[in-house]
């Protein structure tokens, strides 16, 4: 037994130091914070005015007509760094068709949008045309605020022209909503934002994503670490000094180990980070020792079968096609969270959680999403992911004895059968 | 007690048989060498010794223990297929591959920095595998074969690949071992390294011994039909005597093969008669010749 331990301790020790790993473990935070902070920085560093997005209005009604200007030059007053340029184009005679002219201008280019309003827009009626033409996708922002400013300008007029007061309106429309969540015992009370809700919803995430991360991650590695001792044939001077069970057991062990401090670290940052950001996050203690149970039991699910996979393979590439199933039950999760997290006790949700190598990530996300799972469901999925570990580890240890020692060829899944049934 | 038992080993690849009802033994304190030619089931056989591959049939006992045993921590094993952790230390390899062998680290403490030093090695301790040349990397890997200090060293085509330095080196290494009373096994498709180095030899073919015994038991089952003359004049008529089947120039010399079952002391009694003889040699069959008789020249290689 000592042997696996030496065998685990080799592989953690070798995998964190490879550069690498480093590499890999600093890239995801640091991108993380370094969308944040660009996408921060880059609303800042607007700080030179944008050129003007010019603006040409055809309207019928004088009266509308000065208040969009007016709608114009406070726009322009409040946000001087995405300024609006007023160009209005005067309806030619023949209407209703909207005026030519102002279409031929937006095709010269003199105009970036063409907007005419029609119909009887201070009546409650008509309609507001946007015209566009070849729009530079740097001006489509732009282009919502002139909607919003000219939509707003017609609002306006509509309040005038019905005499009601706008700002007694509003005052009317203004009921203010606080939401709080009750702690356990009395004066826990906290008050929750929006972007709170939001957190609810990103935590099971987060746990289902540092699970995935842990698992096909460190994954990644078993398999580059077995094709190496394959290719540069040390696998059998390991083999005179342990059995292929320890070699194996060992290496899952070492690289479980990788994993545990990779999702201890970042789950530490990203607490650490979002309770900075005034962010509160509970997270329960059984959540984490679930979590905890679970990574292991799926980690070593999927690295029996990696072990398997990279034992009869070459190369990296080779192992790529046979990893292609494997990672689609993983991805599964991934891709169907907002459904599972929305509906943790659904029938997608409970079924997913009975296919052992999905269950860890499926049952990590409904846990986290919902407080109230029966107990029963949770010693169930214990009970198939352990029956699936086993079964995953037998038939990996007898693929791993004989596929280690194979060079060449890829043996076809005939002759991979005929060594399950050797004894 | 034996170092190794073989009863009646088998062991099949799917239809191929590899190794058909191998009975060996090896005793403690000998150079026992492992002969034939490629895909004889040499490789096969020390795998299962060492328990990389387990045997259909039969039973395989070191020291008297099961091969499956603790036992193996006392066999240093260097494969036909050589490989060590490329970007681990030179010292880290050995520690490593001591460990597993269930080495303490007090001994290996001792034993790594011995072995380094004793290889020419200690300068390199702290350089990376990747960074040695082939030379250094061979003898890397004798060391770690036998850093635990085995009592058994079972080497599969130890010479293969070697440069003439390291060559002589393991020459060495084994000659010493065998004076400090280990057990060496090794095995080899190249005779005259065998021929050198081994008390006893077997002979394996198709999955099963040909012949085995020490070389002096081998040599006197295979008595030479080669004489190595030296006349005073031609040599030409014997070409025409009914025993001879060849002769070869061997610079002054030339040696003479004789047809099965004819007697050197008939050439010689002829010889007599016909030429003044100076040099009249019968030689001792080479493990080579033997090896051909055997098993039929197309699969020997010497050197």
């Amino acid at each position: 037994m000592w042997k696996i331990g030496k065998v685990a301790q080799r592989e953690f020790l070798d995998t964190v130091k490879t550069k690498t790993f480093l590499l890999s473990l600093l890239f995801i935070p640091v991108l993380v914070v370094a969308i944040i902070l660009l996408s921060r920085k880059m609303i800042e560093s607007e700080t030179g005015p944008r050129p003007p997005v010019r603006v040409g209005v055809t309207s019928s009604s004088e009266e509308m007509s000065t208040r969009i200007a007016g709608a114009f030059a406070a726009h322009n007053e409040s946000h001087p760094q995405s300024p609006l340029a007023l160009r209005p184009v005067p309806a030619d005679g023949n209407e209703p068709s909207p005026p030519e002219t102002g279409k031929e201008k937006l095709r010269q280019g003199s105009l970036d949008v063409y907007v005419v309003l029609e119909g009887d827009l201070e009546g409650k009626d008509g309609t507001l045309y946007f015209y566009t033409y070849k729009t530079k996708a740097s001006q489509l922002d732009a282009l919502g605020t002139v909607e919003r400013v000219l939509r707003d300008a017609v609002i306006d007029r509509r309040y005038q022209a019905c005499g009601i007061d706008r700002a007694v309106f509003q005052e009317i429309q203004n009921v203010p909503i606080r939401r709080i969540e009750l702690g356990p015992e009395q004066g826990r009370e906290k008050e929750q934002s929006r972007g709170q809700q939001a957190v609810r919803m990103m935590v099971p995430f987060a746990f289902m994503y540092l699970i995935f991360i842990g698992i096909v991650g460190m994954g990644q590695h078993m398999i580059s670490s077995i094709i190496e001792e394959k290719n540069s044939r040390i696998i059998e001077m390991l083999l005179s000094a342990i059995s292929p069970f320890e070699l194996m057991a060992g290496k899952i062990l070492g690289l479980a180990g990788v994993g545990l401090a990779v999702m201890v670290l970042w789950g530490v940052a990203a607490y650490g980070a979002a309770t900075r950001q005034g962010i509160a996050i509970d997270i329960g203690a059984d959540l984490l020792v679930y979590g905890l149970l679970y990574y292991i039991l799926g980690f070593v699910l999927f690295s029996a079968l990696l072990a398997g996979v990279g034992s009869v393979c070459n190369t990296i590439k080779e192992t790529q096609s046979l990893m292609m199933p494997i990672m689609m039950v993983f991805i599964i999760p991934m891709i169907a969270w907002p459904v599972l997290a929305r509906d943790p006790n659904g029938d997608l949700a409970r079924v997913l959680s009975y296919v052992p190598p999905a269950t860890p990530m499926i049952m990590v996300l409904r846990l986290a999403s919902s407080p109230d799972i029966w107990w029963g469901e949770i010693a169930l999925s214990f009970l198939v992911l352990a029956v699936g570990v086993l079964v995953a580890i037998w038939a990996a240890a007898k693929i791993f004895r004989t596929g280690i020692l194979m060079y060449g060829k890829r043996p076809g899944p005939r002759e991979v059968l005929r060594w399950l049934r050797e004894r | 007690m034996h170092a190794i038992e073989l009863e009646n080993v088998c062991k099949s690849f799917g239809p191929v048989r590899a190794v058909d009802g191998l009975t060996v033994h090896v005793p403690q304190g000998c150079v026992y060498g492992f002969l034939g030619p490629n895909g004889a089931g040499k490789t096969t056989t020390l795998r299962m010794i060492m328990d990389i591959i387990r045997p259909d049939h039969g039973a395989i006992r070191l020291f008297g223990e099961p091969a499956s045993s603790p036992v193996r921590n006392r066999v240093g094993y260097m494969p036909e297929e050589r490989g060590l952790y490329r970007k681990m230390t030179v010292a880290a390899v050995l520690r490593y591959f001591g460990s597993l062998k269930g080495m303490t680290a007090e001994q290996l403490g001792r034993q790594v920095p011995a072995w380094l030093e004793r290889i020419d090695l200690a300068a390199h301790a702290r350089k990376k595998v990747e960074e040695l040349s082939r030379g250094m990397h061979q003898k890397l890997q004798f060391a770690a074969t036998v850093i635990n200090d085995p009592e058994l060293v079972i080497l599969d085509e130890p010479f293969s690949g070697l440069d003439p330095v390291n060559q002589d080196m393991l020459r060495e290494l084994i000659d010493t071992m065998r004076r400090e009373g280990r057990t060496i096994l090794f095995s080899t498709h190249v005779m005259h390294e065998a021929e050198r180095l081994c008390d006893f030899i077997v002979l394996i073919n198709q999955g099963a011994v040909v012949v085995n015994g020490t070389l002096d038991e081998i040599r006197a089952g295979h008595e030479s039909r080669t004489v190595s003359l030296e006349l005073e004049e031609d040599g030409g008529f014997l070409r025409t005597l009914p025993f001879v089947a060849s002769v070869k120039p061997d610079g002054r010399r030339m040696d003479v093969t004789l047809r099965e079952g004819a007697d050197p002391q008939d050439l010689l009694k002829t010889l007599v008669e016909r030429a003044r003889v100076r040099v009249f040699e019968i030689k001792q069959p080479s493990l080579h010749e033997i090896f051909v008789r055997l098993v039929g020249g197309a699969h020997v290689e010497d050197r």
